[in-house]
């Protein structure tokens, strides 16, 4: 039998390409020195948003995220969460962040710190503002609408969040939301002193 | 015509009839997209618009014919329930989906 020499040619470059985006998102967890865990629920949550996030920032991680009962959410993830446990917990990668990528992760875990709940609100709002060009009103209403569990408090903390690291605002635009959102970030941080 | 409608109607005994519920078809096909990650309690009623005497019941009966699973998690330092479809669940939305997209003319 003949060698079918287009498809020995097509079948690795796909399988490089699906082990590349694994791998650079491997590499954006261990910049951000994330201990990921599957059997922690958190853990997997706050993988999910963290590559919505940068997705949304316009990195291209290669995992698409839509909207799903979970909030922005891409299955495809899910299914190399699983699929390579192993390199995801023991991070695992060749792949090297570029200076973007780079500024990006530090902005990620300067901002959110690795928390799943403002990482939940600020992707789910970003989708809503950026995907599907909702208005920032319209953005916060389906935010409340998905996520009715989380407080005012921290639904304010998250969308502030989300801002910060989704758009390069002003000097000024900085002060505006330091103004607007002070006193529930402030309310924020007490409630978590209980 | 190639797939005449008879013999679609007729390959719908090979599913299961009691899927055919809006919320369980809405549960199902929310639930299987998430794969062994799965979903909330409360996620699913706020996503799904589901109240809970509705939601509850029906998340049972897809439990009981072994479809969904569930058991609690901790997130955030609380307690939740966390629904997951079964390879079995998962097989079943597969060929429901099928058969309505063939019924609907879809071409599946």
């Amino acid at each position: 039998m003949e060698e079918n020499t287009n498809l020995a040619v097509q079948v690795p470059p796909l399988r490089c390409m699906t082990m590349e985006k694994r791998k650079k998102v491997i590499a954006f967890f261990r910049e951000l020195g994330f201990e990921f865990n599957i059997s922690r629920f958190d853990d997997r949550l706050i993988a999910q948003k963290l590559v919505c996030l940068l997705e949304l920032r316009g990195i291209d991680l290669g995992y698409s995220c839509s909207m799903y009962v979970r909030g922005p959410y891409s299955p495809d993830l899910t299914q190399d969460l699983f699929a390579f446990t192993r390199e995801f917990e023991n991070l695992e990668t060749g792949s090297r962040l570029n200076t973007a990528e780079k500024e990006a992760a530090g902005e990620l875990g300067r901002i959110f710190g690795l928390k799943p709940v403002p990482l939940e609100v600020a992707a789910t709002y970003g989708y809503y503002a950026i995907r599907q060009n909702c208005d920032p009103l319209e953005a916060l209403r389906q935010v409340k609408r998905l996520k009715p569990f989380y407080s005012e408090a921290q639904i304010a903390l998250g969308i502030s969040n989300a801002k910060e690291f989704l758009s390069k605002p002003t000097r000024e635009d900085l002060e505006e939301l330091k103004k607007e959102t002070g006193i529930w970030q402030r309310a924020s941080l007490k409630s978590l002193e209980h | 015509m190639q797939n005449d409608i008879l013999s679609i109607l007729n390959e719908s005994e090979a599913l299961n009839a009691k899927v055919f519920s809006l919320v369980r078809l809405k549960l199902l096909a929310s639930l299987a997209a998430l794969g062994p990650d799965g979903a909330t309690y409360r996620e699913l009623r706020a996503a799904l618009g589901i109240n809970d005497g509705v939601l509850f019941a029906n998340l049972n009966v897809l439990k009981e014919m072994g479809y969904l699973t569930s058991g609690k998690i901790t997130s955030e330092g609380k307690e939740l329930e966390l629904y997951t479809i079964t390879t079995e669940g998962q097989d079943e939305w597969k060929r429901t989906r099928t058969w309505l997209c063939r019924f609907l003319h879809c071409g599946a």
